[in-house]
């Protein structure tokens, strides 16, 4: 992403975001955006403002499925006595309109850690495909704790256009040169500094309206410190290993690798599917060996990785999105577990 | 390049090492080879799926060859071994950090094998074969279950031919019958019998997790430090090149950081036995 010196801020209006929807899909781009699904939000196909919910909390499924498909083909290959590998890289220009700071933070990260050498091609071809479209939070709820972690509500990176409500109009800015483009093609009039002023007001309010707390500074060093503590084995007595973390996770990336043959037993297709080491084949090995087969175990690789004491480091550790607390079936929360662990 | 695009490679001949380990003799069809010895493979059989294997052949015969010494235990390994010479599989890597051969110059060497675990070991026994000067002392200390199950038996008398070093084979018990001249017991209890010393000496370590553990505390016990103990360990990988995250121990990736740790490097890591 090209960052451009000084973003450029634009003002505009509901009928404004259409328009700009209006070109992504004239470009041939896929819109995806955040809407309301019985109770919850899911980041599906739009193609109108309107079923667009820019009071959303947070998404089920975070907008890492655009990147990293919950499955995907890695390869497709022939048998003939030998193989023959058909290389591919699935992937359509899409934008993802509306992610939040803390997605937008996620997104950062996996970049980061899937472009570690030797990079994920497949991830590549998709990541520059994707148009990405930030929002700040109208809603803070209960179980947001970016704030805590410096992290949000305000995004200075990570998107090419970031659109933030004032009142009835939209400020529009610029993060990148392709998001530049596409904003001077609208025309929309340039912000004046009121409307700057409105938004550092409305990211001021947003801060004060954080219940959540969180404290994960040094957490990294201090859990690993502690990896005998009583908090781990009482919360993983409440864990039902379900893997929901995981899949919720914006962050997490770890997957499984296996072929799938069609029926003619002649071709198939090298999958990857996202995985979740709360499952117990996860760390299994040759001969039923398995090195996290306690439940305290996972419960522990998983919130060890959320401070950033995995082999992902920071790439993986948590933004502060909730969804792992609103998601999990037990009511485990993770920033308990930082304060248990924290001694405060 | 798509790092889980595999090579095509040919395997040229097979030999039975034990009743549940081949060696496997590969060629790529298109073109050169280099690795360093400690380093693994991902092997594919397509249509099956991808298995983490250590190179146990010499990096100086990797232009026409490199082998692998697979024991059967899964799906993967057990198609391997249904193949015949002339089949194709696939090979991506080499992955891994391998031995540290530039800090075991002019040292001592206690190499520790423990079962199929001799396989990741048998390339830097070939160096010492091939490169006597390169290392002071290099005595070799290798356990298996029963006789039977002992790799690499038809060189056995070929390692203990090394100048300045010694041989020492053990087993966990011998079946009736079986004819049976070395040591009974754990290999930890060979340590007794070693003339390298912490001074000079480090010591390179592949076997079950279980037997690695015994090892490092004795080892321990002798003077030697953390940083002079290397470990081969072994992990559920499903890529090899630090991405799935599937074998992760703590904070490293065995793929990437590994296979090679110092006890050192692993001591605060969790969910490990070693």
């Amino acid at each position: 992403m090209h960052k451009v010196s000084k973003p450029h801020a634009f003002i505009t209006t509901l009928e404004g975001l259409q328009r700009l929807l209006d070109l992504f899909v004239k470009r041939g781009f896929t819109v995806y955006g955040p809407v309301l699904k019985g109770k919850s939000w899911v980041f599906s196909e739009i193609h109108s403002i309107s079923e667009v919910d820019l009071n959303y909390t947070r998404s089920i499924l975070p907008p890492k499925k655009l990147l990293l498909p919950p499955k995907s083909s890695i390869f497709s290959f022939k048998l003939n006595g030998g193989f023959e590998i058909l290389e591919s890289c699935d992937f359509k220009n899409v934008v993802l309109f509306g992610a939040h700071p803390c997605d937008l933070k996620a997104i950062e990260k996996l970049d980061g850690f899937l472009s570690l050498y030797p990079e994920d091609v497949c991830y590549k071809a998709r990541r520059q495909g994707l148009f990405i479209v930030g929002l700040t939070c109208n809603v803070v709820d209960e179980h947001c704790f970016c704030s805590s972690l410096g992290i949000g509500p305000e995004a200075s990176t990570g998107f090419d256009i970031l659109i933030t409500q004032i009142g009835e109009n939209f400020l529009v800015e610029s993060g990148s040169l392709k998001g530049l483009n596409i904003l001077r093609e609208l025309n929309f009039p340039e912000a004046k500094s009121e409307h700057l002023e409105a938004k550092m007001r409305h990211i001021e309010d947003l801060k004060s309206r954080f219940t959540k707390k969180a404290d994960f500074k040094g957490l990294d060093k201090i859990a690993k410190s502690k990896l005998d503590h009583k908090v781990w084995l009482e919360t993983a007595e409440k864990c039902l290993s379900c893997g929901n973390c995981s899949m919720v996770c914006p962050v997490c990336y770890c997957f499984d690798v296996y072929d799938s043959l069609d029926l003619t037993l002649k071709e198939g297709v090298r999958i990857m599917e996202l995985d979740s080491c709360q499952l117990l084949e996860y760390a299994e090995v040759a001969l039923g060996g398995n090195f996290r087969r306690d439940r305290y175990q996972r419960l522990r690789h998983w919130m060890l990785c959320k401070f950033g004491a995995a082999g992902g480091s920071t790439y993986t550790s948590c933004v502060g999105c909730g969804r792992c607390l609103v998601y999990c079936p037990a009511g485990i929360d993770l920033t308990e577990v930082a304060r248990v662990l924290k001694g405060g | 390049m798509n790092p889980y695009i595999p090579r095509k490679a040919v395997i040229r001949s097979i030999r039975d090492e034990t009743p549940d380990i081949k060696t496997f003799r590969i060629e790529f069809k298109d073109g050169g080879f280099s690795f360093k010895p400690g380093q693994f493979v991902m092997v594919s059989v397509l249509g099956v799926g991808e298995s983490a294997i250590s190179i146990s052949s010499h990096p100086e015969d990797a232009d026409k060859f490199i082998e692998l010494s697979v024991r059967k235990v899964g799906n993967v390994t057990g198609s391997l071994f249904k193949l015949k010479p002339g089949s194709t599989v696939g090979i991506r890597g080499p992955f891994g950090n391998g031995w540290p051969i530039d800090k075991a110059l002019g040292k001592d060497l206690l190499i520790v094998g423990g079962g199929c675990g001799q396989g990741a070991l048998r390339p830097i026994i070939l160096d010492v074969l091939r490169h006597r000067d390169r290392y002071g002392r290099v005595e070799l200390l290798y356990g298996a279950r029963t006789p039977q199950d002992l790799m690499f038996k038809y060189e056995h008398e070929l390692w203990a031919s090394v100048p300045e070093g010694c041989l020492m084979l053990t087993v966990d018990a011998v079946p009736p019958g079986v004819e049976w001249k070395h040591n009974v017991g754990v290999v930890t209890k060979l340590f007794e019998k070693t003339a390298i010393k912490p001074e000079n000496g480090l010591v390179f370590i592949c076997g079950p997790e279980i037997m690695m553990h015994f090892a490092v505390k004795g080892l321990m016990s002798m003077g030697f430090k953390g940083d002079q103990i290397y470990l081969s360990m072994e992990r559920r990988m499903k890529c090899g090149i630090g991405k799935c995250g599937h074998c992760q121990i703590g904070g490293k990736y065995v793929c990437k950081d590994g296979p090679v740790f110092t006890y050192g490097d692993l001591a605060f890591e969790p969910d490990k036995i070693v």
